[in-house]
């Protein structure tokens, strides 16, 4: 297998969009369980430091059997009740007022009309 | 009957006519709970740099509205990631997955938050 074949290319691409998507969601995670900041920077400088010892690795099957071994991991420690943005799905104000219907409008002299 | 029964009440009781201004134009948006006020495209600039600017791996002087994360801040892909999420806790955004791993540069980020409607 040669190094520049446009499949291989291919395959590292997706396994480096793999790593940024799992350290996002890890270091979400780290900030659901730590809530408090100075617990919150300790833990991802730890978590950070565990994905920089494996930065230098080349051999891609064992990129894809760490990334699995790693979404393992993060799927163990996943937080139960994580902190959802209000409005986003999941959140506590997802459809909470939705924009009403075209034509609604508020008649503000009900009752009037026979009056006018 | 009903109507008799309204006439009835309402020729005893005086009810002031307020201005029946219609609201059909703004009434939609008025409704709705957030999400109606869009974002000053300078105080979006003015804060993203803020906020990479604090970034400590970042060199503040070399920050402007159109840099790139890894060409011209010498940032690692991880660093963006990390970037990206402190944007989000900035403008109290949600940004999906794979929207979160095109963000690149500072260009970038100020589109994206500038036409999501309920950046804050």
């Amino acid at each position: 297998m040669s190094v520049s074949t446009a499949s291989y290319l291919a395959r590292r691409a997706a396994q480096k969009e793999r790593v940024r998507i799992l350290y996002r969601r890890a270091l979400k995670d780290t900030l659901n369980w730590a809530v408090h900041r100075h617990l919150f920077y300790s833990d991802a400088d730890a978590l950070r430091e565990k994905f920089e010892a494996n930065k230098h690795v080349e051999d891609i099957e064992l990129i894809d059997r760490m990334i699995a071994a790693g979404e393992a991991e993060h799927n163990k420690w996943r937080h139960p009740d994580p902190y959802i943005v209000p409005w986003a799905p999941g959140g506590s104000k997802f459809c909470r007022n939705p924009t009403p219907p075209l034509g609604i409008e508020i008649i503000h002299n009900y009752g009037m009309e026979e009056r006018e | 009957m009903a109507s008799a029964l309204r006439s009835a009440i309402l020729r005893h009781i005086r009810v002031p006519v307020t201005n029946s201004l219609s609201l059909s134009g703004s009434a939609v948006r008025s409704m709705s709970s957030h999400g109606d006020d869009h974002l000053d495209k300078q105080a979006v600039i003015d804060r993203v740099i803020h906020v990479v600017k604090s970034f400590p791996k970042v060199d503040p002087s070399k920050v402007t509205p159109d840099v790139h994360f890894q060409k011209d801040l010498g940032l690692d892909s991880l660093d963006t990631v990390e970037i990206v999420m402190a944007l989000e806790e900035e403008f109290k955004l949600e940004i999906p997955d794979k929207e979160a791993d095109k963000i690149d540069s500072c260009h970038l980020a100020i589109e994206y938050i500038h036409n999501h409607p309920i950046a804050n």
